[in-house]
């Protein structure tokens, strides 16, 4: 069985996982949130024997690197990473709700990855850019980033939908008992954007050490790294507003919200700016 | 005050952001500069602010305890003990501080306040992260100011001291002179580019000081300066491989650009290169040469296929003498190959910047670690001799997110009712 046939099987039961989620958001037993955990599990799972196994036949092709020098394979890993995280986030906190709200996009990025025109899923060897050891790394920490900010995202989806439902049906208890309250969700949110923030600042960080030796200059005002920075003042921003306005709830929401936004078009938004970054 | 700062934030990412397609060159224009001072100005400013209440919080006294605090604790926070006075604080301290001796204790009325406190330094953690901002700003403006930055472009063999600067293209003479002694471009099956290399040497006062390669991603040091593989091209000229047969034996293959001249042995004669093509008339590659002695010069063309050309057509030296390889005799010249000659594009930067950009960006990422993962965590247990036993309190403080900090208080009470009970 080939890397690219399993990643489609998981592009379907990532869609699968959502639809569940979706069942318990709305039907709310929980035998349909464990059906979607488990769905959510062997995708992951599955995912990552697959990531792995095309990591190997670079290597039988003898051009090895790891899998993330194309668009097409940080696609795939980006969803990979907002999967685990998301999953080590749902066993901690122990509610299943929020997957109906991260899924989703995890598995849009799926899909993105295999049907968008002139993505190129093959295994390709390295550029002389790329052939760096800082390769892994960054795209790593970067993407690590970049998850956290989805879950954060996701969280914030969810806020607005359960203030909204409060709002509605304020006198009947049984139709919130299942969601997480909203203090949870305000912690929930700033602290995926707390991991999303290191990690971001890694990756800008160790991008930089990695420009300075392929590129000549550790910043080159690339449209790539202004967004980078935009994406990480936003989040700065926030915690700011945390820290020393006390701002909590609805407003982290909608800046979490926004932050994801910034987030996407530093990946994929700048991709048709002219760019120093164009591998990926 | 702190608007201001979310705002000044805002400023330098507004002008970023939409201009970089047209305004090319906004990051070194006056009023970016502008900006980037008032940023660090308020910067500066806001921590300066808010240094005095952050250093009153790390030396604030631990006794008497913030007031309030032993009020409305939940039940399980009150531990009632029919043990010794003694052994309930002993009891107390062992749980407080396993490892370490760091516990503080004082007199109270019926017994004894203990207090640890934890990730005291924490409070410092977002000092470093803005101290770390201003140093890479700092390291910027140094770079931009002390730092240096041009390009060279040198075909294989070529050598030269004078590089253009970047920005203005003004030339500027180094006081040591480079040398391509060869460029490698490797592809891949595919077509894709596999490697760049130059292979260089570094001449000063003609001695060879240095020889490397650069590559992308791997280059070179010399003289506190960085080269760095830029890019490569083709050059308009060609090299050409030529040898000539003399009464029977065959000479070492001679590298030939346009214009350059070589002296052939056992004669006085110098030939010229007058033009290196890759194909000529449909004709293949060939070279014209220009022959002189003292006496008479001779020129005529030298095709690499020269055999196929004369084949098809017969009596071709007769007719055309300038096709015949043989024409200054007794040489018989053969032309080997025509090879396209590369150039490459190096980078030479120097930025005096980067040790402090470098010592920024560590000191911002474990600021943000410290910040985020290290909490000022304050717990004060007051053991009382009350008439009906011991009666120990728990209570905390901590500067960051409660849930964690209460739990730890939580375990602390178990940790403690354990040891009572043991």
């Amino acid at each position: 069985m080939n890397h690219t046939m399993i990643f489609n099987y998981v592009t379907f039961i990532y869609f699968l996982a959502f639809v569940l989620y979706l069942f318990k958001l709305v039907l709310k037993k929980e035998s349909w949130g464990y059906a979607a955990s488990f769905a959510a599990w062997t995708g992951m799972l599955g995912h990552t024997f697959s990531l792995m196994l095309r990591w190997k036949e670079s290597y039988d092709r003898g051009i090895g690197h790891a899998p993330l020098a194309n668009l097409y394979e940080s696609l795939i890993f980006f969803a990979w990473s907002i999967m685990i995280l998301y999953l080590l986030i749902e066993r901690r906190i122990k509610n299943r709700i929020l997957g109906a709200f991260v899924v989703p996009v995890a598995f849009l990025i799926m899909a993105y990855a295999s049907i968008a025109p002139g993505i190129n899923s093959g295994i390709e060897p390295l550029i002389p850019a790329l052939q760096s050891n800082w390769l892994t790394t960054h795209v790593l920490t970067c993407f690590m980033g970049y998850a956290a900010f989805t879950v954060a995202f996701g969280g914030g989806l969810l806020y607005f939908w359960k203030s909204i439902r409060d709002e509605k049906g304020s006198n009947d208890l049984t139709l919130n008992d299942h969601l997480p309250s909203l203090e949870m969700l305000d912690i929930l949110i700033y602290q995926s954007v707390m991991i999303g923030f290191v990690f971001l600042a890694m990756g800008i960080i160790t991008g930089s050490v990695w420009a300075h030796y392929a590129w000549g200059a550790y910043w080159s005002w690339d449209p790539k790294e202004i967004w980078s920075l935009i994406t990480w003042l936003i989040y700065a921003i926030l915690l700011h507003a945390r820290y020393v306005r006390g701002w909590r709830g609805k407003r982290m929401a909608m800046l979490a919200i926004i932050g994801f936004a910034s987030v996407l078009f530093t990946y994929l938004g700048v991709n048709v700016l002219v760019s120093l970054h164009n591998y990926i | 005050m702190v608007v201001l700062f979310i705002v000044a934030t805002l400023i330098p990412q507004q002008s970023v952001s939409p201009e970089f397609a047209w305004l090319a060159d906004i990051y070194h224009s006056r009023v970016f500069y502008i900006l980037m001072a008032l940023f660090s100005l308020n910067l500066i400013i806001c921590s300066l602010n808010r240094l005095p209440l952050t250093i009153r919080q790390y030396r604030a006294s631990h006794f008497p305890p913030p007031s309030g605090l032993f009020e409305n604790l939940p039940q399980n926070r009150t531990i009632l003990t029919h043990k010794k006075m003694e052994d309930a604080e002993q009891r107390v301290e062992a749980s407080l501080s396993p490892a370490i001796n760091n516990v503080k204790k004082t007199n109270t009325e019926k017994g004894h306040l203990f207090y640890r406190g934890r990730g005291r330094f924490s409070l410092f953690g977002v000092y470093m992260v803005h101290l770390g901002v201003l140093v890479i700003i700092a390291g910027a403006v140094a770079g931009s100011i002390w730092g240096f930055q041009a390009e060279i472009r040198l075909a294989e063999g070529q050598e030269s001291n004078v590089v253009q600067l970047a920005g203005s293209g003004t030339e500027h003479s180094l006081d040591f002179t480079v040398r391509c002694e060869k460029f490698v471009v490797e592809f891949y099956d595919t077509g894709a580019p596999k490697t760049y290399r130059s292979d260089l040497s570094f001449i000063r006062d003609g001695k060879k000081m240095h020889r490397g390669s650069v590559l992308v991603n791997h280059p070179l040091s010399f003289n506190g300066l960085r080269f760095y593989q830029a890019t490569y091209g083709v050059s308009e000229d060609s090299r050409a491989y030529l040898r000539y047969e003399h009464t029977g034996r065959e000479s070492r293959e001679i590298p030939v650009l346009r214009g350059e001249t070589f002296d052939l042995p056992d004669q006085k004669a110098k030939a010229t290169v007058l033009r290196v093509e890759e194909n000529i008339m449909q004709l293949g590659p060939a070279v014209k040469l220009r022959i002189e002695t003292n006496k008479n010069k001779v020129e005529f063309w030298v095709f690499q296929h020269i055999k196929k050309i004369a084949d098809v057509n017969p009596g071709l030296f007769s007719a055309v003498p300038v096709f015949n390889p043989g024409r200054f005799q007794p040489l018989v010249f053969s032309l080997q190959r025509v090879e396209n000659q590369y150039f490459t594009g190096l980078q030479i930067v120097r930025d005096p910047g980067i040790p402090f950009v470098l010592t920024g960006g560590i000191m911002l990422l474990i600021g943000i670690i410290v910040i985020f993962f290290v909490s000022h965590q304050r717990v004060w247990v007051w053991v009382e001799q009350e008439p009906d036993g011991v009666k120990i309190r728990v209570a905390g403080r901590s500067n960051r997110y409660n849930e964690a900090s209460q739990r730890q208080l939580d375990d602390l009470c178990i940790k403690i009712e354990r040891g009572l009970s043991a």
